[in-house]
């Protein structure tokens, strides 16, 4: 590269350079602040750890539970991720493939909760979910969340169906194959980046949810861990070093999800934009 | 649908009903878990409540009592701390991010290493970005040892107890948080555009700057409405980081308090010294915004449609 274009390149490269700065360095003050106490934050925030002491994340797996909020938050955004890909394939394939007059106005139906504010109805939905005893419980997230995703991945599984040849259900109808073995075992694998579009969505926005715990979950055993970390944090906000490992430990299985699936992310945002 | 398609579907009654059932699951748990609870949501609004027990019907009561004071104040404290925060992600996030885009756009090199750093915040909860920066903004943490350092400050930082800042900072978190997305909308539309239209322009001696303006602007309103729309209904949603940082009074003095916050108090109990819920007020406050999202969204929506240019 020439001088010149090397100089005319700056302003570009200092600018990319400057933002990557800004999302990085805050991350990188909360992975060194894990393996500080209180005082050697407030003296070196940014230096390095003098000494790789797990104690904060000792003090912050025992006190808070996080262990029991993993395995709750694991439960609920597995649960809700399988129930939503199976019944929203389900609804997508007859509505995008069928060819139906009511299907088209199903559809709108469904598309229509894509921008439907949900949480103003949580007055309604609590009292709802109170008459049906699924207070308190992660079967009542599920059936919560499921229902609030649902659109998206209709939305989603309809697009991929819909362009689909048709020979390739007809075949395994004269084979005699019933419409539920065709969609689970002909058409799903087909539209396999579609299944992982809606799986990895809808892991990143269940997983990270903290309002709707907020308002149905009482019982400390059954909280999920964003909303076990606002109590944490709250309750211990003194103890920074251990209040910084309780981030770090949540923080680190959407990292290293983000590490293996950063692609598919960037291309599914892209093309829908639909990750809250 | 044609004749000819038909006649290899399944026989027609049969074909009606295996429809319905395959979508019949989906359509119970959206129907029970979404539209039951938003209908009489917007319907209960029209009654007078008693804790969560409805009582007489009594019209526009709630909403006369929405729009007088005090609760008149918080409302449109609220809907203008809302606007602002719109107002302020579409220049911080959603400009910049157009900017950060177009220079990603010319360097192919690093392009989606930059995206993934840029986006990485997106992912992560609402809660651990704002209990993040909670601590890196308190006195004595980071920032405030940064700006000290570089002499831009002295003493303690205090910008979340100060109602004059504590808002602004909010949204640039929120700005930090969201800045990915605009960024991955724009830069996929930008690469839509073909790339003789920029050669084209060069040729005709436009600079980059111009070639921004002129070029890619015009050509990528589709992006710049979702973008925008987007921006909108998670504005107007917004509720976690407010939460997380500011409590869900919206400190200091209410100077963060959004709608989505105030519905809350209303709704779950934490309004006023006591603390009693208001379901009638909560249910009319709902009612207001789903409308104001609603019609917002639609005419955005529009709007954007009449302003795409067909190349």
């Amino acid at each position: 590269m020439t001088p010149a274009g090397f100089l005319s390149r700056l302003p570009r490269w200092l600018v990319l350079l400057g933002w990557t700065v800004v999302v990085l360095l805050p991350l990188y003050a909360l992975v060194v602040s894990c393996f500080k106490t209180t005082q050697q934050i407030y003296a070196d925030p940014l230096g390095l750890p003098q000494n790789l002491s797990f104690d904060n994340f000792i003090n912050a797996w025992q006190r808070a539970d996080l262990g029991r909020n993993l395995i709750n938050s694991l439960i609920v955004t597995g649960g809700a991720v399988i129930v939503t890909i199976v019944v929203a394939a389900m609804a997508a394939y007859p509505l995008s493939r069928y060819g139906l007059k009511w299907g088209v106005w199903m559809l709108a139906l469904f598309l229509a909760g894509i921008m439907l504010p949900i949480r103003l109805a949580s007055v309604e939905l609590f009292t709802l979910m109170r008459d049906l005893e699924l207070l308190d419980s992660h079967l009542g997230l599920i059936s919560v969340y499921v229902a609030i995703r649902i659109p998206f991945a209709i939305f989603i599984f309809a697009n991929f169906m819909r362009v689909l040849p048709r020979e390739l259900e007809e075949a395994a109808r004269l084979d005699g194959a019933g419409e539920l073995r065709i969609l689970f075992s002909i058409i799903l694998p087909v539209v396999a980046p579609a299944v992982s579009i809606v799986a990895i969505f809808t892991t990143i926005a269940v997983w990270n949810d903290f309002f709707f715990p907020l308002i149905f979950i009482f019982d400390n055993n059954l909280k999920t861990v964003p909303l076990a970390i606002t109590g944490f944090v709250g309750q211990f906000r003194t103890d920074w070093g251990m209040v910084f490992a309780s981030l770090g430990i949540s923080l680190a299985p959407v990292l290293a999800m983000y590490l293996l699936l950063a692609r598919q992310i960037r291309e599914g945002a892209a093309a829908s934009g639909a990750v809250k | 649908m044609s004749d000819a398609a038909n006649r290899t579907e399944p026989a027609r009654l049969s074909r009606h009903l295996a429809a319905l059932g395959f979508v019949l699951p989906a359509l119970l748990i959206y129907g029970l878990f979404v539209l039951y609870p938003l209908l009489t949501s917007l319907w209960g609004s029209l009654f007078e409540w008693r804790g969560l027990r409805q009582l007489d019907f009594s019209g526009f009561d709630n909403y006369l009592r929405l729009f007088t004071f005090p609760n008149s104040e918080k409302l449109f404290g609220a809907l203008w701390h809302n606007v602002a925060w719109f107002f302020g992600i579409m220049l911080f996030q959603n400009g910049f991010g157009l900017i950060l885009a177009y220079l990603l756009f010319w360097s192919r090199k690093g392009a989606s290493f930059f995206q993934s750093v840029f986006f990485f915040p997106a992912v992560l909860s609402p809660v651990i970005v704002g209990a993040l920066w909670r601590l890196l903004l308190a006195p004595n943490g980071v920032v405030e040892w940064m700006l000290n350092g570089l002499g831009l400050h002295e003493g303690r930082l205090t910008v979340l107890g100060d109602s004059g800042w504590a808002l602004w900072v909010l949204i640039a978190i929120d700005a930090w948080n969201w800045m990915g997305l605009p960024v991955l909308i724009f830069t996929a539309g930008l690469r839509q555009i073909s790339y003789e239209v920029f050669e084209a322009a060069k040729l005709d001696g436009a600079g980059s700057t111009r070639m921004l303006t002129t070029v890619a602007l015009p050509l990528l309103v589709p992006s710049i409405s979702s973008v925008t729309t987007l921006s909108f209904i998670n504005t107007f949603n917004q509720f976690d980081i407010v939460y997380v940082m500011q409590g869900v009074q919206g400190n200091p003095n209410f100077s963060t308090d959004t709608l989505v916050t105030y519905f809350y108090r209303l709704a779950f109990g934490a309004e006023g010294a006591v603390g009693i819920t208001d379901i009638g007020l909560a249910l009319a406050l709902g009612t207001m915004l789903f409308l104001l999202l609603s019609v917002g969204t639609l005419l955005l929506l529009r709007a954007f449609d009449r302003a795409t240019v067909q190349p």
